[in-house]
């Protein structure tokens, strides 16, 4: 047994530059939910249409949990640039679907790494990083739900590509 | 014993006799005088002192037989950011230990054998990762498995794959199963940890680091959870979805590609080995490592 105790300085509420980039990643979120919807009211799914409405479901519950921490601050409004980018991809064809859900899906992945780096409060942090696990998991189910082997495909289900990563220095909707 | 001390002791005597067999309730309180008050003080400030004279000790602390040992004093092991990177890859070279020795005993072939290979990889890179950051940091990199989480989690849980002839364990039924079983709750906590130190690494870059290392192994766990469970890839349990969409069984599955709604803290059970008599199987419940488990700096004095 050891005397231990955590070294940080960190805030651990949002600070007001927290609370803006914690905005933006509410409006994604919302957006994202909302592009899941529009497939499954298209159609889309098939035998895995369960799955494509609890992912939506994931997303709502981050832009909730999103809410509790900024509280007024969030716009409580879905981002309209994101969803509009998005929304021709999701429709009635599973596959199609899945495969767009699986690249945004990545680039929320890589968005959401550089913005724990970017947060001072390890509220926020912490949170953004419980999403990330999951949104990870996302990409894996997204690449099985579009057919695609694991072991064919390797790297479409375990690696973040490049061009998601390049997105997160450029698109700030994605935050 | 003096004269003096003996007369103090006989009117200490008699002041226990007159108070013997009495009702402390409000009767005493009204009988019991003024005079008699300080008479009863002074008897036990003198009895005190007679205690006192007694002793022939000149030791003022308090009278015990033999020694008292020791006091070892707790070490003061701040949870710093090389501790945290230190453990890390410990963790890495926990999961980097389970697939060689998996290659080493060919418990896997085919498709499993050929993703534990690519994992395995993985895992050597990001403890190539960590140690490199621990290092930057001014830290010495620590390229071993966690002990303790080797001894708790890791030997136990092959054993019971394998078998232990000394122990009187049995090989399990289907090793290959278990290997994967084990796999996922293995890359499931390793993602779970990097989760955990998020908001405990001091430096904001650290945290995006260590969430990049954390988000790869979430996508292992996931892999496999496909794979042992293909029909149903994300859990429906606690989703206020409708219920056409829920899951028919009022159990989780024991695997999912994705298993909940925010990466979990929570321990992640494995069923291993075979069963008992009772067919009954062992469940290990795998934890992210705890303040025992941390791979402090000045344990590579001991």
């Amino acid at each position: 047994m050891t005397a231990s105790k955590i070294i940080s300085e960190s805030p651990v509420r949002p600070t007001p530059a927290d609370t803006k980039l914690l905005a933006s990643a509410q409006s994604t979120a919302l957006a994202v939910r909302d592009l899941y919807q529009v497939a499954v009211g298209a159609g889309a799914g098939g035998e895995h249409v369960a799955c494509l409405v609890s992912i939506a479901a994931h997303h709502d519950a981050y832009a909730q949990s999103i809410s509790s921490l900024i509280g007024r601050a969030a716009p409580q409004a879905r981002d309209s640039e994101v969803f509009s980018a998005n929304e021709a991809d999701f429709g009635s064809d599973t596959m199609a679907t899945a495969l767009a859900a699986h690249a945004l899906e990545n680039s929320l992945v890589a968005a959401h790494t550089e913005l724990v780096g970017m947060l001072e409060g390890t509220e926020g942090a912490a949170l953004i990083a419980s999403m990330v696990i999951i949104e990870a998991r996302h990409v894996v189910a997204l690449a099985a739900i579009a057919g695609k082997s694991p072991i064919d495909d390797t790297d479409l289900f375990l690696v973040t590509p490049e061009a998601a990563q390049a997105d997160t220095l450029t698109t700030t909707t994605v935050a | 014993m003096s004269n003096s001390n003996r007369e103090e002791l006989q009117a200490f005597s008699q002041i226990v006799k007159a108070t013997q067999g009495a009702d402390f309730g409000p009767a005493l309180q009204s009988s019991l005088s003024r005079r008699r008050f300080f008479i009863a003080g002074g008897a036990t400030i003198s009895f005190g002192a007679l205690l006192a004279a007694c002793g022939g000790s000149t030791k003022t602390g308090i009278a015990r037989l033999g020694e008292a040992p020791t006091k070892t004093e707790l070490i003061d092991a701040p949870v710093t950011d090389i501790a945290l990177l230190r453990t890390a890859t410990s963790l890495e070279h926990n999961a980097i230990f389970v697939y060689e020795a998996v290659a080493a005993a060919g418990l896997l072939s085919g498709d499993a054998a050929t993703l534990a290979a690519r994992f395995l990889s993985d895992h050597q890179a990001h403890a190539e990762a960590t140690a490199s950051l621990t290092e930057k940091l001014g830290g010495k990199a620590y390229n071993e498995p966690n002990p303790r989480l080797q001894s708790i989690y890791i030997e136990p849980a092959l054993r019971l794959i394998t078998g232990d002839d000394a122990s009187g364990i049995p090989v399990t039924e289907d090793p290959a199963a278990d290997v994967l079983a084990l796999a996922y709750a293995l890359e499931t906590i390793a993602g779970s940890t990097y989760q955990v130190y998020v908001p405990l690494l001091a430096d904001s870059a650290l945290r995006a680091a260590a969430i990049g290392i954390g988000e790869q192994e979430a996508r292992h766990a996931a892999v496999i959870g496909s794979l042992l469970n293909p029909s149903r890839l994300v859990s429906s349990f606690g989703l206020s979805i409708a219920a056409g969409y829920q899951e028919t069984t009022d159990v989780a599955a024991p695997a999912y590609a994705v298993p909940t709604t925010f990466g979990t803290k929570a321990p992640v059970p494995v069923v291993l080995g075979a069963p008992s008599e009772a067919g009954i199987r062992t469940t290990l419940n795998l934890e992210t490592p705890s303040l025992n488990s941390m791979v402090y700096e000045y344990l590579d004095g001991e």
